[in-house]
């Protein structure tokens, strides 16, 4: 009876095992994805010693720690790293995976779930603009929605971030958008102002010559009246990202902006000279503090 | 506009103080002191002032950290405000009671136009005439010593700038305003492009006549100018010493006394604590809207350059 021995010894040491390993794995255990157990990835990658290593990845150092607390109160932090981490196994990982990591991250780790804003993407102008490609600078996923730390896209923390997430690329668009009522209500802490996406879209997003494009004049009256019901043909000619300072932004509205900028300095240096010399005469003919003046 | 004395209204002064007329019935202690002032301003002109100053002062703070959002500051108002929403609630709040004030001045204007034809000419009128070119003159004369200090009558050109542009800048300010506030109904008339036009009138409007009020005419007028330092509380008080006013308007003094009409503005203040209350109460108010004045004049100023 030497096999029943062992079969009871067996099945002695898995459950011991597994009330000794329980605990600790109990929160990852009802997952559908758990393995590994993201304890062992934290043994290396949460280690005070982590902070100061770096991978490169696609030539910038990239560091290899990852806050615990930080990504378990994230949208995905019930996750198992290994669910966008793919294939990757406990202790030191080999060479050929992780140099191939930063390809299958940049789309396949949100893909496996996220198939339908892929395809989205993928029609978008932003997928056209060959994200594969070494050192593209195309906006991949991770780059607006981070990876460690992803914040649910309609809190109020993510839509503070969008326009600074687009002014890597589009600086002058955020200018004029933060010269404008919407931009200037939205630094200022307004939620219900529009900010990027509300016109152009997130995951869809356009160039507005394309007839789909929600900023093509075709959809402005539907677009601007998300928020403004009522918009008609004139409405839709507001200038949403206008600079006033420029004449060849829009002739019109420089035309009045370099007309009141003469009239201010017109007016303000008549008055600072008038002022300052009324003062002046006060002191030399000694009228300050004197009763009656004649 | 000559009151000088401001906290030292307390020290009796013999010339504008007048024995009240009972005085020699044995009971000094009880009768009140009295004082023979010129008045300068009706409670109408107090009112108007009144609506504007706050309207003004609500619409300048409320709207400004908008034109420079991207400062500590505006941030810094908005948390004061509870948020830009509700910071815009006040704004538009104000700008109601800022059509108000301005409607009832036209209305009143209009009135006293029809009412007094022919016999306002220019001699007490608000728009500017060809006295006013030479007060210019005149002024600056005065300020190199090149001359005596022009004499003035009821309004001097600056006085007349201030009002002006204030008449002139709401109806801009306004327009502009009420064009943002309802776009949809604003662009039933006109292309949306007119927005962006409004939006920099507005913004740029605001600058300027926070400018000529904070800074260059009005504060200057009420504060900063010799005859007013540190505070002219006339358009508060309504009234004023008569030799104040003689030697500041000296024309329109003149014309009264020779027409015979100085009685009509001659009031007897009686002077009692609540006379220093109420002088105290207008020296808190200007002190706070100067303090914040000086102190968002600062901030722009600041900004601007930064």
């Amino acid at each position: 009876m030497k096999w029943l021995r062992h079969l009871l010894l067996l099945i002695a040491v898995t459950s011991l095992a597994a009330v000794v390993a329980g605990p600790a794995t109990g929160a990852t255990a009802e997952s559908p994805l758990q393995t590994p157990p993201n304890d062992e990835c934290y043994e290396c990658h949460g280690a005070p010693e982590a902070k100061t290593k770096t991978v490169d990845v696609g030539g910038e150092p990239r560091s290899l720690y990852v806050d615990r607390a930080v990504f378990e109160a994230s949208r995905h932090g019930k996750l198992a790293c290994t669910s966008c981490h793919l294939g990757f196994k406990a202790g030191p990982h080999d060479a050929a995976q992780t140099e191939g990591w930063a390809a299958t991250a940049r789309i396949d780790a949100c893909r496996n779930c996220h198939a339908d804003v892929f395809t989205m993407y993928r029609g978008s102008f932003h997928g056209t603009l060959g994200f594969l490609d070494p050192g593209s600078k195309t906006p991949v996923c991770a780059d607006c929605h981070v990876a460690h730390n992803i914040v649910p896209p309609e809190s109020v923390e993510f839509r503070r971030q969008i326009d600074g997430m687009c002014a890597r690329c589009h600086q002058d668009a955020q200018r004029t958008y933060l010269d404008s009522y919407h931009g200037k209500a939205a630094t200022l802490g307004s939620l219900t102002t529009a900010v990027c996406t509300d016109c152009h879209g997130g995951h869809r997003i356009l160039a507005p010559s394309h007839p789909e494009s929600s900023v093509n004049e075709a959809h402005l009256i539907e677009t601007c009246g998300d928020c403004h019901p009522g918009a008609n043909e004139n409405f839709i000619q507001f200038l949403v990202h206008v600079n006033p300072r420029s004449p060849r932004s829009s002739f019109l509205v420089w035309t009045f902006y370099a007309a009141y900028i003469l009239l201010i300095t017109v007016v303000f240096t008549f008055g600072f000279v008038h002022s300052g010399l009324y003062i002046y005469r006060g002191f030399k003919d000694g009228l300050y503090g004197r009763k009656h003046h004649g | 506009m000559a009151s000088t004395d401001g906290s030292t209204m307390a020290e009796p002064r013999a010339d504008a103080v007048a024995p009240a007329p009972a005085e020699t019935a044995g009971r000094e202690k009880k009768q009140p002191r009295t004082r023979i002032e010129y008045r300068r301003f009706n409670l109408f002109h107090r009112w108007m002032h009144f609506l504007v100053f706050v309207s003004f002062t609500v619409l300048v703070f409320t709207g400004m950290p908008l034109k420079y959002e991207d400062t500590q500051w505006a941030q810094w108002f908005m948390d004061l405000f509870g948020g830009v929403t509700a910071a815009g609630i006040y704004h538009r709040l104000a700008a109601i009671v800022t059509v108000f004030y301005w409607s009832a001045e036209m209305v009143v204007m209009v009135v006293t136009v029809l009412r007094t034809r022919g016999h306002m000419r220019d001699r007490i009128t608000l728009m500017f005439n060809a006295k006013d070119v030479q007060d210019i003159v005149g002024m600056f004369a005065w300020f190199f010593g090149r001359g005596p200090k022009p004499q003035f009558d009821r309004y001097t050109y600056w006085e007349k700038f201030d009002y002006l542009s204030l008449v002139a800048g709401t109806v801009i300010i306004g327009v502009t305003g009420f064009m943002m506030w309802f776009p949809i109904q604003t662009t039933h008339l006109l292309p949306g492009y007119w927005l962006n036009v409004a939006f920099v009138i507005h913004s740029n409007e605001a600058l300027l006549a926070m400018g000529v009020i904070f800074i260059f005419v009005h504060f200057f007028s009420a504060h900063l100018k010799p005859e007013s330092f540190p505070l002219d509380k006339v358009i508060f008080t309504g009234s004023l010493p008569v030799e104040h006013y003689k030697a500041e308007r000296p024309l329109e003094y003149a014309r009264r006394v020779r027409e015979g009409t100085l009685d009509e503005v001659l009031v007897e203040k009686t002077i009692t604590w609540k006379t220093y209350a109420a002088d105290a109460l207008w020296w808190l108010i200007t002190l706070i809207a100067g303090v914040s004045a000086v102190m968002m004049t600062a901030f722009i100023i600041w900004s601007v350059f930064d």
